[in-house]
């Protein structure tokens, strides 16, 4: 469903993404580790079209179709979602009408009617509920004034309203207590399904305890040097990423590779 | 005016390409115990500049009065500015004088959250504008409200994307 093929991106001209490939299929789950500054988060913002973000090389295919030739709100509508590592605040906007504005521009591209304002409550409590998300945050103006562990619960509960069939989440782990963790990792298993994929970006291996990714992929300088099942997850948190350079090192060269 | 008396003041202003808005009102209190809100919004787009200027004015013999004043800024694209300068005249010891002043910002971010979501520039922005004078377009009759709505979304066509 999603295909990356020597991808290389820039931001400021600066060269982050050098080469990357990802075979996506259809309902699988994939991790990508990295350390800070490997290209995790600019991989989620090429694939959502961030202005900014420049393509040099490559190719993204989505489901057969041209991805870097759509817009960002186009690529939304074709079912991409990314959760953002930080939200951002919409002041003045509640976030139960922002779900309306999102899900019916969703729905008139793929041509179906647009959901009425009580369809609408229905659907979105419905979620609410199962996500775990309390009614009072509907109310309020979308991601203002909410804590980490509310704002990463509001993405998760956007991605349950939405519906994507690619979900990208940015480090939707990251500065959760263990609790919010267990609730966001419940959420994301919720919303598995044999027709959704998710690309799961992440730090550490403790959302992948919650959530059992299929395939786990390290990310280093812009490109994947080691893929794997969970046990390279559980590995790498054991040995450091250093473990892994040195892998790739071994690998590219046959001899043991100096490291930086 | 008399004593107990109530004054409310709701305004939303919009300026776009090089125009420029003064506006404001001025709140004179003469009797006891009274009380007055005065609740402004100002837009600015392109290279508009807006500016609130009231005055609050509480005579010596307004005593226990209350003022309460909210001005609300947003600007679209970093070209445009927004001012306020509320002038307060308290002649008195007993009145309670509050004002409060926002300044806010479309963003870039903002907009591609939105596109994350399926939310057109347009559609983002006019839901922003909409959330933001939400306040002042509550108070106003229906039929006015919804002209007022289309009104600001006709003054604002162009300015994005």
């Amino acid at each position: 469903m999603l295909t990356i093929r020597n991808l290389h991106a820039t931001v400021d001209g600066k060269e982050i993404i050098k080469g990357l490939n990802l075979e996506v299929r259809a309902g699988e789950v994939h991790a990508i580790m990295g350390p800070n500054g490997s290209g995790k988060s600019t991989l989620a913002f090429v694939l959502a079209g961030k202005p900014g973000y420049e393509v040099t090389a490559g190719e993204i295919i989505y489901e057969g179709k041209d991805l870097l030739a759509m817009s960002p709100e186009q690529r939304s509508c074709e079912g991409i979602f990314v959760a953002f590592q930080y939200p951002i605040e919409i002041p003045g906007v509640a976030n139960l009408y922002f779900l309306k504005a999102a899900i019916n521009s969703i729905r008139k591209y793929r041509g179906f009617d647009e959901l009425d304002a009580m369809e609408l409550l229905d659907l979105v409590r419905q979620k609410a509920k199962a996500m775990n998300v309390e009614k009072g945050l509907l109310e309020r103006s979308v991601n203002q004034g909410f804590s980490g562990g509310e704002k990463k619960r509001n993405e998760i509960l956007q991605m349950a309203v939405l519906e994507p069939r690619l979900a990208i989440l940015d480090e939707t782990d990251s500065g959760l207590d263990i609790d919010a963790l267990r609730s966001v990792a419940n959420g994301i298993n919720t919303l598995r399904s044999p027709n959704r994929s998710m690309i799961l970006i992440t730090h550490y291996q403790r959302l992948l305890g919650h959530v059992v990714p299929d395939q786990v992929h390290v990310l280093s300088q812009g490109r994947i040097i080691e893929s794997g099942g969970r046990e390279l997850a559980e590995e790498l948190e054991k040995k450091g990423y250093a473990w892994a350079y040195e892998q790739r090192d071994r690998s590219v060269s046959g001899a043991a590779g100096v490291l930086q | 005016m008399g004593d107990n008396s109530v004054g409310e003041f709701y305004s939303v202003a919009l300026t776009n390409n090089f125009q420029q808005a003064d506006t404001g009102t001025k709140m004179i209190h003469l009797g006891k115990n009274t009380r007055s809100t005065v609740i402004s919004k100002g837009i600015s787009a392109g290279h508009g500049k807006n500016t609130y200027r009231g005055l609050i004015k509480i005579q010596k013999n307004a005593t226990e009065s209350r003022n309460y004043s909210q001005c609300d800024s947003l600007l679209l694209g970093d070209k445009c500015s927004a001012h306020t300068f509320p002038y307060l005249e308290i002649k008195n010891h007993t009145s309670k004088v509050e004002h409060e002043a926002t300044t806010s910002k479309i963003g870039e971010d903002q907009l591609f959250y939105c596109a994350q979501r399926g939310i057109s520039a347009e559609d983002a922005v006019s839901m922003i504008i909409n959330g933001f004078c939400k306040d002042v377009i509550l108070k106003l009759p229906m039929e006015f409200a919804v002209e007022a709505q289309k009104l600001l979304g006709v003054s604002l066509e162009g300015t994005v994307g």
